[in-house]
């Protein structure tokens, strides 16, 4: 009896997504070692850092619920970095570079998602590829020369607070809670819950499988456009090598937040958690001096847990 | 071999049950699901100890700590669940964990092949030793768990629901194989849902209800009727609702379709308020002529109107269920798990999916609760909240939830491939009277399925397919199993 409660126990708490777990583990270490870390203003800074992860995070989740994966956000951002800062779009206005960056990342979604939903290419070698393509275009048109500065109405936008919060920030959770409330509320949302669970079953309720998929795709294109949006403000000058580490982060965070690759499980808010995890990361690393090495070593460790987390699940429930 | 006696603990699966096999029987095992059938194969396999009670074997006691110790004592079991594993060979897998040696300490690949061959040879089966399970058909992999007992010279063969996923051709080899074993004088134990086999190769029934014995009978004394009545406590006439009274207008026409090249072409029509069943030898293009409406078997020539209406042929594989819900039909795949639910969401999931797949992606979805909740109380879906995932339902209450999802979207046709696909006679009687009452509303149902007495039982008309095209086109109330039969082969 008391083996069948723990039992139980144990399956509701493995339930819970790792990254909330990471989470406060983070949040009790920063609190006992370097309490005066954690206001507003510090904290601000470096959860700042991670919105464009966070932003590439709400596509990447999208398409693992639907079984699908899309490593070219790399590319992407690198695409749009080098349009805003070039002198193609010279002196345009906000409307037009959010608009070009938003069509760029749509525009590659769809070339994902045809890729993936109607020709059956697999997910993971068809979007590398689209993100090799995409930034040997890029280095080819810049000839291997940084571009250029980026217009400087991006930067105080970036720069600029709501009350107290940095805009970012701000900008990101209205994304996550529209994301979230298009999975909840929306068709949509049953279709990719239904298409990640059992894609035949899916097409016998009458579910458009294929169009599901290339959805799914063309907005986690779009979330990847306004990721680069955000990340290009974030810098002053142009650059061809910016961004190249974020798909595999965001595919991290998006496992650690309980999306499980291949069983269309999980939500938004996981994810979410699960990048503040990484933003946590680096406050306690840098708080600890260690550098680039020591925190690729620790993002992979978290990467590992969480794998091993779910393979004690899998486990379990069979 | 002598008496087999047990009780079976706390959740009482057994009763009290004692049953007697002999050498040279076929010993077939009845029940609902949930009767005790597998608990009780289980213990004399050695999966699961019995509480009390006493296994006898040739005279002497025997007890099994694990399924090893059984098949050591000379009892084989086939599972529903097949045990082989894919990437070995046939040989290693009747040798695994017990591989013979070298004295080189190598595995000694030659004598296991050599015994393998001569176990499968028993069996009158030419396949090699030496090829992967995962090329062997489902058929064959049965036969080779079976070589696995005759190897391992067992005397009491247990196959528990053999035939579930073999086609007519399999089954009748199977059922050589049987004959064979019998003959040589092995005891074997039967389980099976379906009453055509049991009447061909079983010697002798047990029937269990609720953990206990009903009776144990010769099959030469008894009826189909008498056997479901023993299973369920009633007669078969009750088990089929009344048949149809009135007929509406015609709902589907096909006319002039042609599944293969080279076969006959054939009409046929079904009318509002009508089942109407396919029956014949399995995989003789039933199932194509069904699938080609969905996209998924593409014929060579024919016209299909629904209502009508000229529904576009060959349909396409993406959209063709979208298209033919947009003529008012419904497709009720054949295999729930893999096919039709979504195993790990809830049963309001399963149920409202194909009503918010009607609508646009970017509308929002509608909660459908009421609806839900009616279409789980009229099907009697014995659940603990809607919210329950469907995999925690039985059989039965999961088939229920797959036809439930397919009435309560409104249809006109359904076009439904095994009703009653691995479900107990209950539940069996309960959707037979669900798709009665969908034809007395006006719906019109096109069913095929392997069992032909369910055919029988719950259609007005049949069309016998065979060849790839309808070769008898009959009334069930005059059908007969051997009419059928006789129909599909004098064609």
């Amino acid at each position: 009896m008391a083996a069948m409660l723990n039992n139980s126990l144990f399956a509701r708490l493995s339930r819970i997504p790792p990254a909330y777990f990471v989470f406060v583990a983070l949040l009790l270490v920063l609190w006992i070692a370097r309490p005066h870390m954690l206001n507003t203003n510090i904290m601000g800074i470096f959860i700042r850092q991670v919105v464009p992860l966070g932003i590439l995070v709400l596509g990447q989740l999208l398409v693992m619920r639907v079984n699908s994966i899309d490593l070219s956000g790399g590319s992407v951002i690198i695409l749009v970095n080098y349009l805003i800062s070039s002198s193609f779009f010279h002196d345009a206005s906000l409307v037009t570079y959010f608009v070009l960056a938003v069509a760029s990342g749509v525009g590659i979604g769809l070339i994902n998602g045809y890729m993936v939903g109607i020709r059956r290419v697999s997910a993971v070698i068809a979007t590398l590829a689209m993100n090799i393509i995409v930034i040997g275009a890029v280095e080819f048109l810049a000839s291997g020369k940084p571009p250029g500065a980026v217009p400087k109405f991006l930067n105080e936008i970036y720069n600029s607070k709501l009350w107290t919060i940095p805009t970012p920030i701000v900008f990101w959770i209205v994304l996550s809670l529209m994301m979230w409330v298009l999975l909840k509320r929306f068709v949509f949302g049953r279709n990719v819950m239904s298409v990640g669970e059992n894609p035949t079953a899916a097409r016998f309720s009458g579910v458009p499988v294929e169009r599901t998929v290339i959805l799914a795709h063309a907005l986690a294109g779009l979330m990847a456009g306004i990721a680069a949006f955000v990340q290009t403000s974030s810098l002053v000058m142009g650059s061809v090598r910016i961004g190249l580490d974020l798909p595999i982060l965001a595919v991290a965070a998006t496992i650690l937040g309980g999306v499980v690759f291949g069983k269309g499980e999980g939500g938004v808010w996981g994810p979410f958690f699960g990048v503040l995890s990484f933003a946590l990361l680096f406050v306690v690393m840098t708080t600890f001096n260690i550098d680039e090495p020591g925190k690729l070593v620790a993002q992979g460790a978290i990467i590992l847990l969480a794998a091993i987390f779910y393979g004690l699940k899998t486990a379990g429930s069979k | 071999m002598t008496s087999i006696s047990k009780a079976f603990g706390s959740s009482q699966a057994l009763w009290d049950v004692s049953i007697e096999l002999f050498g040279g029987s076929v010993h077939a095992l009845m029940g609902e699901n949930g009767a005790g059938k597998s608990t009780l194969m289980k213990i004399l396999a050695g999966v699961h100890q019995p509480d009390s009670g006493e296994i006898h074997k040739d005279g002497a006691r025997v007890s099994f700590a694990n399924p090893k110790d059984a098949l050591d004592a000379g009892i084989s079991t086939v599972f529903q669940e097949l045990s082989l594993l894919p990437n070995l060979t046939i040989s290693e897998n009747m040798f695994l964990g017990r591989e013979p040696v070298t004295r080189l300490g190598t595995v000694d690949y030659a004598k296991m092949n050599a015994e393998t061959r001569r176990a499968l040879q028993e069996l009158g089966l030419t396949l090699d030793p030496s090829s992967l399970v995962s090329e062997l058909s489902i058929a064959e992999r049965q036969f080779v768990e079976i070589a696995h007992g005759i190897k391992a010279d067992a005397s009491v063969f247990i196959l528990d629901e053999p035939t579930a996923a073999l086609n007519a051709a399999d089954v009748e080899v199977l059922n050589r194989h049987i004959r064979r074993l019998r003959d040589a004088g092995k005891a074997i134990v039967y389980i099976s849902h379906r009453m055509d086999e049991i009447f061909e190769i079983c010697d002798t029934v047990t029937v269990l209800k609720d953990g206990q014995v009903i009776g144990t009978e010769d099959i030469a004394d008894l009826s189909p009727d008498r056997l479901i009545a023993m299973m369920v406590g009633r007669e078969l006439e009750d088990l089929f609702p009344n048949r149809s009274e009135n007929l509406g207008e015609r709902l589907l026409e096909v006319t002039d379709f042609q599944i293969a090249a080279g076969s006959r072409p054939f009409s046929l029509a079904v009318h509002r308020g009508e089942i109407v069943a396919l029956a014949g030898l399995e995989g003789q293009g039933q199932q194509k002529f069904l699938r080609a409406l969905i996209g998924l078997f593409h014929p060579v020539a024919g016209h299909v109107a629904i209502r009508g209406r000229q529904l576009p042929l060959p349909a396409n594989e993406a959209n063709g269920i979208r298209r033919l819900r947009s003529y008012g039909a419904a497709f009720v795949p054949e295999d729930r798990k893999e096919e039709g639910l979504f195993l790990g969401l809830s049963i309001s999931h399963n149920i409202a999916m194909a009503l918010h797949s009607k609508v646009s992606e970017l509308q929002p979805a509608r909660s459908f609760s009421g609806k839900v909740h009616d279409t789980m109380a009229s099907m009697n879906v014995k659940a603990a909240s809607p919210n329950a995932p469907v995999t925690s339902l039985s059989g039965g209450n999961q088939q229920k939830v797959l036809l439930g999802r397919y009435l309560a979207a409104n249809m006109d046709l359904l076009l439904i491939e095994e009703p009653t696909r691995g479900v107990d006679i209950g539940a069996k009687s309960e959707i037979y009277k669900l798709l009665r009452d969908f034809a007395d509303e006006g719906g019109a149902v096109l069913v095929l399925s392997r069992e032909t007495i369910e055919l029988i039982g719950l259609s007005d008309r049949i069309y016998v397919i065979h060849g790839n095209t309808v070769v008898s086109n009959m009334q069930a109330k005059d059908a007969t199993e051997h009419k059928i039969l006789d129909a599909a082969l004098g064609a």
